[in-house]
């Protein structure tokens, strides 16, 4: 009989149970001041029943402190015992989730073929295009951007158009209401300016680096934009450039004086026109292209910096979008409008 | 010659960089307070950093590229320590206790709490 129990106290799926019940973590601290340290008293059921036949609550609200019993002791349990226990759940659902995962991912490599054999699915004759042709169609010395603007030009749409969606979401989301007169809110006001009390302001060692460092990272970034298509760059690290100059001002020197030229109008209009531009210029060449009709927009030889058709002015439109929408991000997760 | 020497500068400026951002790395893992930590991250960007981006200009292929990497150093040299400065006039303006000295590390707690 001992035997067999040692037997069973050594075999892991015991030793997984007194894991999961009485294992030591550091959890464990905190759930013993929780249990030595109830927050509130339990609200008596009792008295509370004869308060009711005493004064003859309504049903409805005898309804609702049921419920805030039940809630309670969800509440205490989920704070002491609970915890611990939906502690160890989680890390052994994690657990297997992960596995589950690697399983999955692990038998889909397994399927895939030899790396950089002949018979791979990406190798072919779409590759040796873009690699032979790419400089001679698309003008582009850079042959990504030559691909991702000219190829695959719908793709890039669809990503700046998100982009643009997903500012529009948070704008929506963080955005600071306004009242019916137009003015946010007065609790609002008092909140952010509460906020911002504790955050560094007019710090005289970073204006004096934004000074310097803010005109050359807007250069570089609009360098960048427009040296896309000879070089590695393009819109979208272009615009990050961009915008992280913009945020480097606003850290700066505050909102008053960045809203002096970026506002919600800008933003509007530059994403409004950036996209809509994107939009006719591709719709343009598609169906030109797609006619087998000349799209009379030349191509120029490669190298020089107004060359390549399209591509330059789509890079600068991709990245003012990104710019634009990469600073309302920060500007709406910090203080909620511009 | 030119080359071999040129060879150990590179290796050598590279290593010690890459110890000193281990270091730094080591550190912010290490220390508790933000203070501490914030000093072994600005260590690890300055002097680490600056170690590296030299190994590159000793065996950049034209002078170009040196330029660029000087121009590189210049601006983490300008930025890092502006970044530094902020999370500490943060931390200086949001903690009113940031003058007491942390816990001297190796005493817990529980150990104090055990006692009596």
């Amino acid at each position: 009989m001992s035997k067999r129990r040692s037997d069973w106290e050594q075999r892991p799926q015991a030793r997984f149970l007194r894991w999961m019940r009485d294992g030591y973590g550091a959890l464990d601290d905190q759930i013993t001041t929780s249990i030595s340290q109830p927050a509130a008293p339990r609200p008596d059921q009792e008295a509370m029943e004869a308060h009711d036949i005493l004064v003859g609550t309504h049903r409805h609200e005898r309804e609702l402190a049921l419920d805030r019993l039940a809630h309670y002791d969800l509440q205490n349990w989920a704070n002491t015992r609970g915890r611990k226990v939906l502690g160890r759940l989680y890390a052994v659902l994690a657990l297997l989730l992960g596995l589950i995962l690697i399983y999955f991912l692990l038998n889909t490599v397994a399927f895939m073929p030899r790396f950089a054999s002949a018979d791979v699915p990406a190798n072919n004759e779409v590759i040796a295009r873009y690699v032979e042709k790419g400089l001679e169609e698309t003008g582009a010395i850079n042959i990504v951007a030559g691909m991702i603007l000219d190829y695959r030009a719908f793709d890039t749409l669809g990503e700046s158009t998100v982009l643009f969606v997903a500012a529009c979401a948070v704008l929506i989301l963080l955005r600071i209401d306004l009242d019916d007169h137009g003015q946010p809110m007065q609790q609002l006001i008092a909140e952010e300016s509460d906020d911002r009390h504790y955050e560094p302001k007019n710090d005289r060692i970073l204006q004096g680096s934004a000074m310097v460092l803010t005109p050359i990272i807007l250069l570089f970034g609009i360098y960048v934009l427009f040296n896309g298509h000879l070089g590695p760059g393009g819109g979208f690290s272009g615009g990050a450039i961009l915008s992280s100059g913009l945020i480097l001002y606003l850290n700066a020197f505050g909102f008053q004086k960045a809203g002096r030229f970026f506002t919600y109008k800008i933003f509007m209009w530059v994403s409004f026109f950036s996209l809509g531009f994107y939009g006719v210029a591709k719709a343009y060449s598609f169906y030109m292209g797609a006619n087998g009709l000349h799209s009379g927009i030349p191509l120029g030889t490669p190298g020089a910096i107004l060359s390549s058709g399209l591509i330059m002015p789509l890079n600068i439109a991709v990245g003012l979008v990104v710019a634009c929408t990469m600073y309302i991000f920060y500007a709406l997760f910090r203080k909620g409008g511009l | 010659m030119l080359d071999w020497l040129r060879f150990i500068l590179t290796a050598g400026l590279l290593v010690s960089g890459l110890i000193i951002l281990i270091t730094a790395v080591m550190g912010v893992y290490k220390f508790d307070y933000v203070l501490n930590r914030m000093h072994a991250a600005a260590m690890g960007d300055t002097l680490g950093l600056l170690f590296c981006l030299l190994a590159l200009i000793v065996s950049a292929p034209d002078w170009t590229t040196a330029l660029k990497l000087l121009l590189i150093i210049c601006f983490l040299w300008v930025a890092s320590p502006v970044s530094s400065h902020l999370i500490a006039r943060l931390e200086v303006t949001i903690n009113p206790r940031w003058q007491q000295l942390p816990p001297p590390p190796g005493k817990d707690e529980k150990e104090e709490e055990v006692q009596p």
